[in-house]
């Protein structure tokens, strides 16, 4: 793969899971360059906690699945290694304990719809493409690490849209493991 | 709490427990009356109590599935044009503009546009397959100003073709002419190559349309080598297995050549094989069909704005090019339905293009000259004459000959030279002429073409006539139209419809004349659409010329009635040019033929197709 050894690019990692109910969450990590075109895709089986967990981790299960399991494991296995791993929720952020690669959350772009995602005011943030994106707390190394290279990502490029790649490539894997 | 606490807090006590026995019949003491003595010891605890669980937080083993992308071919990006050069591109004018980009920092963000994802194809059966299509990028972010520029942004129907012929292994893009098939072809061709997928492509198209296509290349993506296969036989073998040649063009005559001479085992390989004004393998014993069908490709597209013609048979022929039907297959109308859905994209202008400004068609029957009607008339009452005496002799050639006389005849009278359609033709282009417009005008003979020209120069030199038929030699060919697109006095261009047809760009035309009529309205729409095709700003009026109260009026008649006969195969729209050309039957009956056989009368003409 030509993109894998430049390491001057910027290869932006697109992280989310699918929740099957009873079965579970599936996960996805769709890497691609700073067009957008696709290099690795990584997605994880159905992972299903089991009643302990649901117990003891309570409202955190989701962050935990997605972020210490899926997630974790995700980039971990992956072989085209994400210059930044952009993820929806902003709990996922923490994931950035566990790794050495510069996470941000996709601020939502209409902050009065109720389901936007709010951070705070001196939160830290860049702009890339049509987004604002947030860095994990702590890590400002990240963020002008990613500023240096942000002209590279076209400013109409819509850094939500990949998500909606992986939830329908992860959408096909689960429906061709049914069949 | 340990064990040792246990015992020390514990108290014992004794208690007499008094138990009545009863003495049996038997004389057993059923009870012995002593009471219960317990005493207690310390015993030690196995293990010490604990009472929470051993449990603490471990990590998944999560088994993962992953999926790495094939690397596309780099190209070497393109020079920047000069501005001369830039100028003799006939570049497709799209209406809306390209997406603007913020410079300042007050200025609004830019707005998400419509996006047009790629499909997985049904045939696609493993993930692997499936997921490559799922994770692309939508067309649109993958095309406009990013990798891949785009002269012009393509309409929104033209993104659904592109996505379309990418996902096919097997495609018959049937569009109506003028809504960009070329276009859509080349930047399917682009984004195939760039993510990887095909890394050789045969083009193959009519001889004439070679410059067209290097041009349409040159616009539409000009990082994309092509080689167009030319030159001798050495020549020739060396390029067709050059290896590092991402697009090879060749005519038909020179593939069906080449190949029938190669040996099997030498024959190239493609992963793509497009052909190009595909009708020319409808009749699939032909040689050039069964060449076109045996070479070595992954991938095979068809692109034709007519796959039917005649019969629909035709349509199983291209079928069969495409390896969707097996070898001599013979699908009946209900499968070719089938087929069709899945394998033919096709588009009318009156579904896509609302914004293409009108075609106005303008039927002028016109009266004949007085010599030229006496010629007329002298023509065919001589030819039925002879027709009769035939009798059962007669073949449709000998009709045919007849038919073709007096077209000639309908257009000018050889002896005299007088013409109506030459007077009504005068009279348009002199207002054409002096309004700056630019006209084309088909006729079916080079001949006939070259008499208006000398009668044009002769009477109205104002009007700047060009000759562009098959007579032309090819390398005049395109500094004729440059020429008639460029210089302000040139405002006729006199063209045959075996040459001019297809293929050109003619946009900046406003009007059309056809002379006369040729057999089929599907050829007749294909050399208006010359015209009235993308790009075109002003409306195009289409004048035929229909000589009344003769042959041409019958012809005419026929043809209109039978112009929607096909619409069920090729599916919804309004099928302007699927429709038929004359049959034996109705070429015939276009005279009362009659032979005399014995007392009675019988008509001369075959029986009717079933």
């Amino acid at each position: 793969m030509a993109e894998t050894g430049k390491s001057d690019g910027l290869r932006l990692g697109f992280l989310t899971s699918l929740s099957l109910g009873e079965r579970g969450f599936v996960g996805g990590l769709l890497v691609t360059n700073h067009m957008g075109r696709p290099l690795e895709f990584q997605c994880t089986a159905p992972v299903r906690p089991n009643r302990t967990q649901e117990i003891l981790y309570g409202p955190t299960l989701g962050p935990f699945l997605l972020g210490d399991v899926i997630g974790r494991t995700l980039i971990e296995k992956a072989t085209v290694k994400p210059t930044l791993v952009l993820v929806e929720v902003p709990q996922l952020l923490e994931l950035r304990a566990q790794t050495s690669i510069p996470i941000a959350c996709l601020e939502s772009t209409d902050l009065k719809a109720e389901d936007a995602v709010r951070f705070p005011a001196d939160a830290l943030r860049l702009r890339l493409g049509m987004q604002s994106l947030v860095f994990a707390s702590d890590f400002e190394d990240d963020l002008e690490a990613i500023r240096g290279k942000a002209n590279l990502v076209p400013k109409e490029a819509d850094l939500s849209e990949p998500f909606g790649r992986v939830r329908d490539a992860l959408q096909e894997t689960v429906a061709a493991n049914a069949a | 709490m340990t064990s040792d606490t246990l015992t020390d807090s514990t108290e014992f006590r004794t208690i007499p427990l008094g138990i009545n026995g009863e003495v049996f019949p038997s004389g057993v003491n059923a009870a012995l009356r002593r009471p219960l003595a317990p005493e207690s010891k310390p015993v030690g605890l196995v293990e010490r109590v604990t009472l929470l669980p051993a449990w603490k937080p471990t990590r998944f083993k999560v088994p993962t599935f992953s999926l790495t992308f094939a690397a596309g071919l780099e190209f070497v990006p393109p020079k920047p044009a000069k501005e001369e050069e830039a100028g003799e591109l006939f570049q497709v004018q799209a209406p809306a503009p390209l997406i603007s980009m913020p410079t300042g920092g007050d200025a609004p963000p830019p707005t998400k546009k419509k996006a047009t994802r790629l499909k997985p194809p049904p045939e696609a059966l493993s993930i692997e397959d499936r997921l490559f299509y799922v994770l692309q990028p939508p067309l649109e972010s993958f095309l406009r100003g990013q990798e891949l520029v785009m002269p012009f942004e393509p309409f929104p129907y033209q993104y659904e073709g592109i996505a379309w012929l990418f996902s096919q292994t097997a495609a018959l893009l049937a569009d109506e002419m003028g809504l960009g098939k070329t276009m859509q072809t080349i930047t399917a061709i682009r984004l195939l190559l760039r993510s990887g997928q095909v890394r050789r492509i045969l083009l193959i198209c009519p001889k004439p349309l070679i410059p067209n296509w290097q041009r349409e290349f040159k616009t539409w993506a000009e990082e994309i080598p092509v080689t167009v296969m030319e030159g001798d036989g050495a020549r020739r073998r060396m390029l067709w297995n050059m290896p590092g040649v991402p697009v090879l063009i060749a005519n038909y005559e020179l593939m069906t050549r080449d190949m029938e001479e190669m040996p099997e085992a030498e024959r190239p390989k493609f992963d793509l094989l497009v052909l190009d004004d595909a009708q020319r393998v409808k009749n699939r014993g032909s040689r050039t069909a069964e060449t076109a069908r045996g070479i070595n490709r992954r991938r095979a597209w068809a692109l034709t704005g007519t796959p039917i013609e005649n019969r629909p048979e035709e349509m199983s022929s291209l079928f069969e090019f495409l390896q969707v039907i097996p070898p001599e297959g013979t699908p009946d109308v209900r499968q070719l339905m089938n087929l069709s859905s899945r394998f033919v994209l096709r588009r009318t202008k009156n579904l896509v293009m609302t914004d293409l400004p009108p075609r106005f068609d303008r039927d002028e029957y016109l009266l004949l000259n007085p010599a030229q009607q006496h010629a007329y008339n002298a023509a065919e009452k001589e030819g039925i004459i002879q027709l009769n005496e035939m009798g059962d002799s007669i073949t449709i050639q000998h009709v045919f000959e007849l038919v073709l006389r007096l077209k000639q005849i309908s257009n000018y009278d050889p002896l005299t030279g007088e013409s109506a359609k030459m007077d009504r033709l005068m009279a348009d282009m002199e207002e054409i002429a002096a309004s700056g417009g630019k006209a084309i005008l088909f006729s079916q003979w080079t001949k006939c073409i070259d008499w208006i020209k000398l009668k044009m120069d002769e009477k109205l030199p104002e009007a700047g006539s060009l000759v562009y038929h098959g007579g032309v030699p090819t390398k005049q060919r395109e500094p004729i139209l440059k020429q008639f697109k460029e210089d302000p006095n040139s405002h006729l261009l006199l063209m045959s419809y075996g040459t001019g047809a297809v293929g050109l760009n003619l946009q900046f035309a406003g009007y059309v004349f056809l002379f006369d009529r040729w057999w089929n309205p599907a050829v007749e729409d294909q050399a208006i659409n010359r015209a009235h095709r993308i790009g075109q700003k002003t409306q195009v009026i289409v004048t035929k010329f229909i000589s009344k109260d003769t042959v041409e009026e019958k012809i005419d008649k026929v043809l209109n009635e039978k112009r929607e006969l096909f619409a069920q195969i090729l599916g919804g729209g309004e099928q302007t040019n699927a429709s038929l050309s004359l049959n034996a039957s109705e070429i015939f009956g276009l005279f009362d033929l009659k032979a005399r056989a014995g007392k009675g009368v019988k008509s001369i003409a075959p029986p009717k197709a079933a």
